[in-house]
């Protein structure tokens, strides 16, 4: 994997929850999870959902939803369907 | 030329399990809607009005049904139905609507529109299926506890009641303390030809205060900001509740004002999920027994058009609520009677109730609506107690 793209795609995913979450990048840790922050809560999580559709294409079903819980597993998805 | 009647396509086609939601959504569209429907297809929306509307007022109702369609069907996705319990076949005796029934007997009085005196052939109904709702509580051990009708506005904001419901919310003011206010309203007071007060809104004071409408949120404001005293918190009530549904009140199928009994788990997820799990496996051996013809299913709240789509998604993805669908067999239709509901730690967070280990509270409760209960009861067995259940027969009679 090149690690140019791996680092780019591990920014966008922290952009992503950035943007969907509305907090500052520092809050952002490489493993942050639903539920660790208040704003990652479940209104929180469907803005990261759609933030999800809108700049990768990602389905939302119930799958995703219960899937796309973390950025590692954000990070995960995106890589397995292409987009690293 | 005014039209009564306008019949138009949606700008997105309506998916089958959405033409429900939308349907009933279309009711908070305008005042001038007297009825909404839209064709089991989802390609054609019917409104009809109270009075005749010209072209411009035309388009205008046509583009706020849109913006309805839009924001509901625009993205949406299928939730997967997961199937509990199904018993919707069960033998039953009864098939017509008992709406014109009660009616004669004077077992409803309708005071307003979704707003009803029940008789006591209901209220008898009511207090048996209260007794097998408060034989569940007891099960677990639950606490009594006794609710206001009235509930805070900054309350329902702390939980975000304003963004999901706000079409269905019920306020209560009172005259301002004021004695030019008051001897103007005594003086003065009197019901206009469709029942509003004639009374200048300045005479009112601020809207600080709601009616309920569920009976679990004052149990968990009331444990607010601080931690679970003995970690787990076992709860049982009953409660008016109070959800406005313009002109989708119609019967006892919908009404402005009805009453819930709940039993209420507060503390670990496991704590939580345990009992709900218990507490569903419990009723389904009560409906046996009393022959109800139903089903439990996976469903949403009625969140409004803005965050139906986010909401009723993430609700239905993680399952977090079951209905108890009873068979209306007089509209071959089904009707929720009650709901086993999980909030994972939403009011834990939003509301700082904590357990022990110092992480958010998780909550969730059974609720009854103990109007449709009897309902769907009478929609299945009829008035004639000769074709009743043993049990329900013996305590009603």
């Amino acid at each position: 994997m090149d690690t140019d793209e791996t680092s780019s795609l591990s920014q966008q995913v922290q952009a992503l929850l950035v943007d969907a979450l509305g907090v500052p990048a520092e809050q952002v840790t490489p493993s942050l999870a639903f539920g660790d922050l208040p704003q990652w809560d479940s209104m929180g999580h469907m803005e990261v959902m759609i933030l999800l559709e809108a700049r990768f294409g990602v389905e939302i079903n119930a799958e995703t939803i219960t899937a796309l819980t973390s950025g590692p597993a954000i990070y995960a998805y995106l890589q397995e369907n292409g987009h690293a | 030329m005014p039209e009564l009647e306008h019949v138009f396509a949606p700008t997105l086609p309506i998916p089958d399990f959405l033409v429900g939601e939308v349907q009933s959504k279309l009711a908070y569209v305008d005042e001038n809607i007297r009825q909404a429907q839209v064709t089991p297809a989802g390609d054609r929306i019917t409104l009809y009005l109270y009075r005749p509307a010209d072209q411009p007022a035309i388009t205008e109702l046509e583009e706020k049904t849109q913006r309805v369609v839009l924001s509901m069907v625009k993205g949406a996705f299928k939730p997967k139905v997961q199937v509990l319990e199904d018993h919707l076949d069960r033998l039953v005796p009864y098939s017509s609507d008992p709406h014109s029934e009660l009616l004669a007997r004077g077992e409803i009085s309708p005071e307003a529109q979704g707003i009803y005196t029940l008789g006591p052939l209901l209220s008898r109904l009511i207090l048996y299926f209260e007794s097998l709702f408060l034989e569940l509580a007891d099960t677990f051990g639950a606490e009594p506890y006794r609710f206001p009708t009235l509930i805070p506005a900054r309350y329902l904001e702390r939980v975000n009641y304003f963004q999901a419901f706000p079409h269905s919310l019920s306020f209560v003011t009172h005259l301002r303390a004021d004695l030019d206010a008051i001897d103007h309203f005594s003086q003065h007071a009197a019901c206009e030809p469709d029942g509003s007060l004639n009374t200048p809104p300045d005479s009112f004071a601020p809207l600080q205060t709601l009616l309920s409408p569920a009976v679990c949120y004052h149990l968990y404001f009331s444990l607010a900001d601080r931690p679970l005293p003995t970690g787990k918190v076992t709860a049982t009530a009953v409660g008016n509740c109070f959800r406005y549904e313009a002109i989708n009140l119609t019967s006892l199928e919908r009404m402005w004002n009805f009453t819930m009994r709940e039993v209420i788990f507060v503390g670990p997820k496991d704590f939580v999920l345990d009992n709900r799990e218990a507490a569903r496996l419990h009723m389904s051996r009560v409906f046996a027994e009393i022959g109800l013809a139903y089903r439990v299913e996976s469903a949403n709240d009625p969140f409004f058009i803005g965050e139906f789509r986010k909401q009723a998604a993430f609700q239905s993805a993680f399952q977090l609520k079951f209905e108890i669908r009873a068979r209306l067999p007089f509209k071959e239709s089904s009707l929720a009677v009650g709901s086993y509901n999980y909030h994972q730690d939403f009011f834990g967070r939003r509301l700082n109730i904590t357990v022990p280990d110092g992480t958010p509270a998780h909550t969730g409760c059974v609720a009854f609506g103990l109007e449709r209960m009897a309902y769907a009861f009478l929609s299945q067995y009829g008035f004639d107690p000769q074709g009743w259940p043993a049990a329900i027969r013996e305590a009603c009679l």
